[in-house]
């Protein structure tokens, strides 16, 4: 399969500061992947290269097998970390200027829009000033921007911030049905427990290099499935045991790594007699497990 | 090209349409013609109308001598009082009904000045031999003097007196009317080929020109600039990036903008005529000397143009470096000082307009839009030096705009806090 995005090699440094530290990845047509890392690891930095807003110091761009061009910019859907909208314009005005930029003709743009607003709830709101809708509305109308000249890609940084449960759903139904569709996703977080559950493949950086790459299901295997998940209420008294490599404890449950070949029966054993355990699970390793791991590694 | 389009639509759209677009567009022309008509009408009803007069003077000669040059009306007046030109621009014609006195004594002083006040008489003027003789004419009047009116008198008893003298000297009255008919002095601008308007015409229309360009580039140069940082401020920016670049918005948005002031000027400029034609009409003595040569009006229209295009994207280039309009304030000194500097320099190129510093002044285009607008109203220099001038304004203008859209991208992926000029240097050089 073609990719959508591919990277090679790309670098830029502002100043003493290299952002982006010849990252190389590739995004497959139909995917939904995770750019992950903690704040200022450069993914916004990358997805800024990705779509032309910068120019990468070093390596190439390639976009749907092609270089990057801005023709290619109409097939990319991009929702900024830092989005907002033109607060005295109206709703329906707005989403069809955003359309025309991405050169759907007028009554196109005119309307999608309103098929969208309709699907959205926000049919009685397009004639609306922007400034008049609630902040979830206005999360919606900027997921219709970014959607509505029907990109093959969609990129978006951040996607979850700020958004209150119910958008959250809502969004994450609307990709769902992209990815259905043969779209592509790419996702930028740090929260990485949220798209945990809906990225086939990731990239985990840190100081602007790629330091975990490729499928997510073949990445946690390779992890094994020597992780416990322990929901408990007591002490387990974790502190110094011998089968356990690291824990990352929440109260009343934690998360355990176990050293190599320990058996998972006899830390429950020990466990049990310290504290009462309502939930006991051997498990792959969770994606900020994996990502402490590795980031442990490198430091 | 498509993307520019979208986004000058975008801006002037969502501008003409505000509610305080149209008020200001509409109320200025409003209370500018309130300006020029209130006074108008006031003055009209001061000077309108019949006024009584009571001549008391020791001569009757005399006396008829003065109602006859008030009644005649302004042909053989001598004066050339600026009172003369208003009484006859606005208001209507004062007529008067004199009557001749020559009883001085107290007593008709006192009755005089009790019909005054009883407000039977306009006023009275106290033309005895003693006055005359003393250079001192009293005129009587409840009203406070009005300028047209007490120069009105001025005149007449200053060219009745002297004629009078005159016809006592033995001249007869044919000559003595050619004597006193008042010699006008018009200063021509000589131009090539042909006699042109004059010099005070030049100056006032370049002084009302640079003005007006001042002041619309000073007013939209500043939005744009505002406009610049909201797009910051909104978090819009980077929404729009991922579809148009930098140097397209900054060129959209200085396009939409201009595109307002333009529709602004042109419905001022409509209402402006609309307004002055009666009194255009009314007022063609004065006013025929305030002639705008067409090809002054043509290069006002290209260098306004240019003028508004030069310093709205230096405004643009102050907003893309600054996060709030307080530090754009602060910022706003390097775009003003050009302009300002520029209107200095211009009485300067009045006076010598084909010297080589107002060559050298002119071309340079940050005071291009003033002074070389000024030299083609006075003299028409080259047209290699127009040429070329316009040609530095368009480089001017298109390095200014690739500047900002730099500052703009960079300033974005720096939020926070205002670059020092090292930094600024250093996000130049970035090379995307």
């Amino acid at each position: 399969m073609a990719d959508a995005v591919e990277l090679r090699g790309i670098r830029k440094a502002y100043d003493r500061f290299v952002a982006v530290d010849h990252l190389s990845l590739k995004i497959h047509e139909g995917s939904v992947y995770g750019l992950l890392g903690p704040n200022g690891a450069g993914k916004t930095s990358t997805i800024r290269m990705m779509i032309g807003i910068t120019m990468p110091d070093e390596g190439e761009v390639r976009l749907f097998g092609e270089p990057f061009h801005r023709g290619l910019l109409d097939r990319i859907g991009y929702l900024p970390e830092e989005r907002g909208l033109y607060k005295k314009m109206k709703v329906i005005d707005h989403l069809v200027f955003l359309g025309r930029l991405h050169n759907l003709p007028e009554r196109e743009a005119r309307k999608r829009s309103l098929e969208w607003c309709d699907r959205l709830q926000l049919k009685e709101w397009t004639s609306k000033k922007v400034e008049e809708l609630s902040k979830g509305m206005q999360q919606k109308i900027q997921f219709i921007a970014t959607l509505l000249h029907n990109p093959d890609l969609v990129i978006m940084d951040e996607p979850f911030s700020g958004l209150d449960p119910s958008n959250s759903v809502l969004l994450k139904d609307v990709l769902l049905e992209l990815k259905k569709s043969g779209k592509t996703i790419l996702f930028s977080t740090h929260r990485m427990d949220q798209v945990e559950r809906l990225c086939d493949s990731i990239c985990l950086i840190d100081h602007g290099r790629a330091i975990l790459e490729g499928d997510l299901k073949k990445i946690k295997s390779s992890y094994g499935k020597n992780h416990v998940q322990m929901q408990y209420e007591g002490d387990p008294q974790l502190e110094g045991c011998a089968l356990v490599q690291s824990f990352n404890n929440y109260g009343n449950y934690v998360e355990v790594q176990l050293v190599p070949g320990a058996d998972a029966q006899q830390l429950l054993r020990m466990a049990a007699e310290n504290a009462r355990i309502s939930r006991f699970e051997l498990v792959e390793p969770s994606l900020e497990e994996i990502f402490i791991d590795q980031v442990g590694k490198n430091a | 090209m498509h993307n520019v389009w979208t986004l000058i639509q975008r801006e002037y759209l969502e501008r003409v349409r505000t509610r305080s677009f149209v008020i200001f567009t509409l109320l200025m022309p409003a209370a500018m013609a309130g300006i020029i008509i209130v006074p108008t009408k006031i003055a009209e009803m001061n000077t309108g109308g019949e006024h009584r007069l009571v001549i008391v003077a020791n001569d009757p000669k005399l006396g008829a001598g003065v109602a006859q040059e008030l009644t005649a009306g302004k042909s053989t007046s001598s004066s050339d009082d600026i009172g003369e030109q208003q009484s006859q621009q606005f208001g209507k014609p004062v007529t008067y009904a004199i009557a001749v006195v020559s009883d001085t004594s107290d007593a008709e002083r006192d009755r005089l000045n009790k019909e005054v006040m009883d407000g039977k008489i306009t006023g009275f003027l106290w033309l005895t031999n003693d006055a005359l003789a003393s250079h001192q004419v009293l005129y009587s009047t409840k009203e406070a003097a009005d300028f047209g009116q007490s120069s009105d008198l001025r005149s007449a008893v200053r060219t009745a007196v002297t004629k009078e003298h005159l016809q006592q000297e033995g001249m007869n009255s044919a000559d003595i009317d050619s004597l006193l008919t008042p010699i006008r002095l018009e200063t021509v601008r000589v131009e090539k080929g042909k006699k042109g308007t004059s010099g005070v015409t030049v100056f006032l229309t370049a002084f009302s020109m640079v003005f007006l360009l001042y002041a619309v580039v000073l007013v939209y140069g500043m939005a744009v600039m505002r406009s610049v940082i909201e797009e910051k401020s909104t978090r819009i920016l980077e929404v729009l990036l991922s579809s148009v670049t930098a140097k397209e918005l900054l060129a959209g948005k200085i396009l939409g903008i201009g595109a307002v002031g333009l529709t602004q000027v042109l419905v001022w400029v409509i209402f402006a005529t609309l307004f002055s034609v009666p009194g255009l009409m009314a007022a063609k003595s004065f006013l025929g000397t305030m002639h705008i040569p067409v090809v002054g009006m043509f290069a006002f229209a290209v260098f306004f143009l240019l003028g508004y295009l030069l310093y709205s994207s230096m405004y643009a280039a102050i907003g893309s470096m600054v996060n709030t309009d307080q530090e754009a304030q602060q910022m706003q000194w390097p775009a003003m000082m050009p302009i300002l500097i520029a209107i200095f320099l211009m009485n300067a190129v009045i006076q010598h307009p084909d010297s080589t510093l107002a060559f050298w002044l002119s071309i340079i285009p940050f005071f291009a839009p003033i002074l070389m607008l000024v030299r083609i109203l006075i003299e028409q220099p080259p047209m290699w030096q127009i040429v070329l001038c316009i040609s530095l304004m368009l480089a001017t203008i298109y390095g200014l705009v690739t500047l900002s859209a730099r500052i703009y991208r960079v300033g974005i992926l720096m939020y926070g806090k205002r670059p020092t000029l090292p930094e600024l240097r250093r996000w130049l050089r970035y090379a995307g």
